[in-house]
């Protein structure tokens, strides 16, 4: 497994758009995604889930990923997290 | 006539076309076998998200990109694995599709709902659509379909759902009327991205207006009116052409600058009350902010809004504006208002009492927390402190002095700030008029409140009828306080702006305009009419029109002059 610690520094949080671009993007991979949040877990690959963590601007998120891809989808889930519109 | 939430500007005229949701009945245990309830589950939801792809694929080429993504993010809940895994769950149980839907969308939506964020909660609302649809495919209920409603028609629904709208012909729909949803909902955004008129949380309008009858909706005072007489149908067309008419001048006018008849650049920026109103001023084409009130942080809650919810809300704004500029005034409140957790006395009057830097600077511990939070916020884009009701150069140099204190604090933590962050004044007391040079000294720019700014003057509650009659901005007392702020202001190379209503009044502007004010600071609904307004004047006829007017001996004087000279 890896993981990484970040901010989200989307100006809208991982609301509605930015929540659709993460999961579709991470659904793609194999591995697992989970966010922990304010000490729960969410899966990364439910948009759902990932809405309901209710997730603003400069929060500090750590994202998990475990599987055979991990580093690859873990590279890409920082990347929307810091670079999504 | 019925008043709602004004949710998208305009006039619409028509007939109801009433939509009811059919109530849908199931049954909660299924009698087919696990699989083949599963099997009935999953091709449900295939059948609704290729329904779903076609209307986002409509909604894009009809209306825009923005709007489509509503119906992407339903197409990816109907895909999302986590629900699917939860759902095929319940049925394992021997549950019908119906009922683990119903399930598992509630639980989902019961937890958007706990995160007390209003962007998440809405998504409430999504959810449900979209469970609603799952149920409605499954017992093969078809949608209502707005698209195949007559010309003139004005839709009188409960929730004007995304997948109702999908298909919704611009040039048919006169109108919308709806019980529930805000400005931010998606019945509003989606009305005003096809400017039609829309009113909105009508409480139980679907149940007092009759399919067919006759109906106006204005979308801009929030009204709706039912069985109009004829008098009163011909005098809304009227307004209705007036209306179009000037939408249709004043878009022209977005993405150009703001400047005089004779090319004086000044600033055009939006008066705010919550950090989400950024949108609405990046929509109406507004410059950045001129007065973000703070007020909403404290009302409406039991206890003190901590540093850290104070900290997000500016920096959500900061960043939402983009690097545009943002003036947040620090809290103004006092006696007149009641915010039980502050302890605030009742006072016999309030307006002239303990209140706004008053109160603050003596409840220091409250003010260190809001200082702090815009200090921080300010490491984020383009923000400002605004001290209001000054009335002496202390008050101005006791905030100055704290928030030095804050910031050596925050150098000792390390905490990124903006330095150079500009700390000014609202300019609205008599006494900050007359000592305007003095304060321009201290103050790294004036904003002058005029509504304050005319009662204190004026010496007069404007809510008392029997007084009411000197409350103007006219007077020649207020104009002459205004003169001299902004001409203080000026000798010393201060920015002046102005953040009071008559900043959007266009008999006042070629005032303004004559006066030197940098910037003016309007609703974001203003702001196109404003910039139209200002592109009228030029500094030479301004100049003359404020000379004729200061001369003027009496309110209706001025009154009248400057309705002569209005362009």
């Amino acid at each position: 497994m890896t993981s990484k610690k970040v901010t989200v520094t989307n100006p809208e949080g991982l609301h509605m758009r930015p929540a659709g671009v993460f999961t579709k993007a991470m659904s793609a991979f194999e591995s697992s995604v989970n966010i922990k949040f304010n000490g729960q877990n969410y899966n990364g690959k439910s948009i759902m889930n990932v809405l309901a963590a209710g997730i603003k601007c400069g929060s500090d998120i750590e994202i998990e990923c475990d599987g055979a891809d991990e580093q690859a989808a873990l590279d890409k889930a920082v990347e929307i997290v810091q670079t999504a519109e | 006539m019925y008043k709602g939430i004004a949710g998208s500007d305009g006039i619409g005229i028509g007939n109801a076309a009433l939509i009811k949701e059919q109530e849908i009945k199931y049954e909660q245990n299924s009698a087919l076998s696990a699989e083949e309830e599963t099997a009935r589950f999953d091709a449900a939801v295939d059948e609704l998200i290729k329904k779903t792809d076609a209307m986002a694929e409509e909604m894009r080429a009809n209306v825009g990109e923005k709007e489509a993504e509503i119906l992407m993010g339903h197409s990816l809940m109907l895909s999302d694995p986590a629900m699917t895994d939860e759902v095929r769950g319940i049925i394992a149980g021997g549950l019908t599709s119906e009922a683990a839907a119903e399930q598992v969308f509630e639980t989902f939506a019961a937890m958007f709902e706990a995160t007390g964020d209003e962007l998440t909660m809405q998504r409430a609302a999504d959810l449900r659509d979209v469970k609603s649809g799952i149920i409605k495919t499954l017992q093969g209920v078809r949608d209502v379909d707005i698209k195949s409603l007559p010309k003139g028609s004005v839709i009188v629904v409960n929730d004007l759902t995304p997948s109702m709208t999908a298909g919704i012909n611009k040039d048919n729909i006169a109108g919308i009327v709806t019980e529930t949803g805000g400005r931010t909902s998606h019945s509003a955004i989606l009305a005003r991205a096809l400017e039609i008129p829309a009113v909105l949380s009508v409480e139980g309008v679907t149940g007092m207006i009759a399919d067919g009858s006759r109906i106006i909706v204005d979308g801009t005072r929030g009204e709706v009116i039912t069985g109009p007489d004829e008098k009163t149908e011909a005098e809304y067309a009227e307004k209705k052409a007036e209306f179009d008419k000037c939408r249709k001048e004043l878009e022209k006018l977005i993405g150009k600058p703001t400047v005089t008849a004779d090319g004086t650049k000044v600033e055009l920026v939006c008066n705010i009350g919550k950090p989400d109103d950024c949108a609405a001023v990046l929509e109406k084409d507004g410059e950045g902010v001129g007065l973000f009130r703070t007020e909403f942080l404290y009302m409406d809650t039991d206890e003190k809004p901590g540093e850290e919810q104070q900290f997000e809300a500016y920096r959500k704004a900061a960043m939402t504006l983009k690097g545009k500029p943002v003036i947040i005034r620090t809290l103004d409140v006092g006696g007149d208002k009641d915010i039980p957790y502050l302890g605030l006395e009742k006072e016999e009057n309030p307006f002239m009492g303990f209140r706004a830097v008053r109160y603050c600077l003596e409840n220091k511990e409250l003010y260190r927390d809001q200082l702090r939070a815009l200090l921080r916020a300010s490491a984020f884009g383009d923000i400002k402190i605004m001290v209001p009701l000054v009335t002496c150069v202390e008050e101005v140099r006791q905030a100055k002095a704290l928030i030095k204190e804050i910031m050596a604090e925050l150098d000792r933590e390390g905490v990124e700030y903006n330095k150079d962050i500009k700390i000014g004044i609202m300019a609205e007391t008599p006494a900050a008029a007359a000592i305007a040079d003095l304060l321009a000294e201290e103050a790294d720019f004036f904003s002058i409140g005029t509504n304050d700014l005319t009662g204190y003057t004026m010496a007069v509650d404007r809510g008392n009828a029997k007084v009411a009659y000197l409350y103007s901005a006219y007077q020649p007392a207020v104009l002459r306080n205004i003169k001299r702020i902004i001409e203080c202001g000026k000798q010393k190379g201060i920015m002046v702006g102005m953040c009071g209503e008559a900043a959007a009044d266009p008999l006042l502007i070629p005032l303004l305009i004559s006066f030197g004010l940098d910037e003016f600071s309007v609703s974001p609904t203003s702001v196109l009419a404003t910039r139209d307004i200002i592109g009228k004047w030029s500094k030479a006829e301004a100049d003359k029109v404020a000379e004729e007017a200061m001369n003027c001996a009496t309110e209706s004087e001025v009154k009248a002059l400057l309705e002569a000279r209005r362009k």
